[in-house]
């Protein structure tokens, strides 16, 4: 009996244990590495920003929250506050592209405006533009 | 409703005279809060926004899903439990420049203004006032302002578990580059 007691200690003490290392594992979880995870969705620019054109609810529903590689040519670019970088992708409406927050200020010195680039991220939805977030470049200029 | 926020921005673009409107898609706009636990910082840098110089009137607006965390569970809270950003996906807000006069866009310098207008957050809209700055610069204009918003008062209800973690009011910063349209 008493041998159980110990036993039914030492593992409650192993669980609450572990439940605290699990607890600040995840509180300290940092946002995914895109450049590490494989996509949901291979599209190019004017196809995405067409999908939400036309039909926005259905292309929230199909993209929103997901990993997109997009690939496009880039028709701007926008250094950002606190080392980030907006990349635009064109698409077929002058109104509207694709911007891509990059997690780093710093841009191959091959990628300018006319550029034709494929950008991971993560699809926040639409504004004016589709908007993706925590984006890398993947497989640089092409 | 959304679609038809879009399209009002869109039109203030696309009719619009010359140079005096001016507008960005990559503003910046981040909030802050801090209590001794914890400080919690987001930054959302796919900000859109106009500028009209001839009356002051400026719009903008946000993605929920556009705000980052440094940490990846705080920013699903921050979407799922409290902002509800599938539900409520933007923020917006629709103002102007109290006493335009003392604004002479043609001179370069950095002016003192009061904006006011409404801010919708969470479905939720109030008035709003705040103090800024807009900064004539060659080739454009630019905009700043802190202000302080409570979360209590767009409804957004932060649950007693992490109560002592989430500031009753949070710092909002706003930085934009506005380009000539």
């Amino acid at each position: 009996m008493k041998r159980n007691l110990k036993t039914a200690i030492i593992i409650s003490a192993i669980l609450v244990i572990a439940g605290a290392a699990a607890g600040y594992y995840f509180y300290n979880l940092k946002p995914k590495d895109l450049g590490k995870i494989k996509p949901d969705f291979y599209v190019t620019s004017a196809e995405l920003q067409r999908s939400f054109e036309e039909d926005e609810e259905a292309a929230i529903s199909r993209y929103v929250d997901k990993i997109i590689e997009v690939s496009g040519v880039v028709s701007d670019i926008n250094p950002g506050e606190n080392s980030t970088m907006n990349i635009s992708l064109k698409t077929d409406n002058n109104f509207s592209s694709v911007i891509c927050t990059l997690t780093s200020e710093v841009l191959p010195e091959e990628i300018r405006v006319g550029s034709r680039i494929s950008i991971r991220g993560v699809c926040s939805g639409y504004l004016m533009d589709v908007l993706l977030n925590n984006c890398v470049i993947s497989g640089g200029s092409l | 409703m959304k679609r038809l926020i879009g399209l009002s921005l869109l039109t203030m673009l696309t009719f619009s005279v010359s140079a005096q409107r001016y507008m960005t898609k990559n503003g910046f706009i981040s909030f802050f809060s801090h209590t001794p636990m914890e400080d919690i910082k987001a930054e959302n840098n796919q900000v859109a926004g106009v500028i009209d110089t001839s009356n002051g009137e400026m719009v903008f607006q946000v993605l929920i899903k556009s705000f980052h965390f440094e940490r990846a569970l705080m920013e699903e809270h921050f979407n799922e439990n409290y902002m509800e950003s599938d539900k409520y996906p933007k923020a917006i807000f629709k103002g102007k420049i109290t006493d335009l006069k003392s604004v002479d866009f043609e001179k370069n310098a950095e002016y003192e203004v009061v904006v006011e207008g409404d801010i919708s957050i969470h479905d939720v809209t109030k008035k709003i006032a705040v103090k800024g700055t807009i900064e004539v610069v060659t080739g454009g204009l630019k905009a700043n302002t802190k202000f302080i918003i409570a979360p209590e008062d767009f409804n957004i209800k932060i649950p007693a578990v992490v109560r002592e973690n989430i500031a009753k009011t949070v710092e909002v910063t706003v930085v934009m580059k506005f380009d000539p349209v």
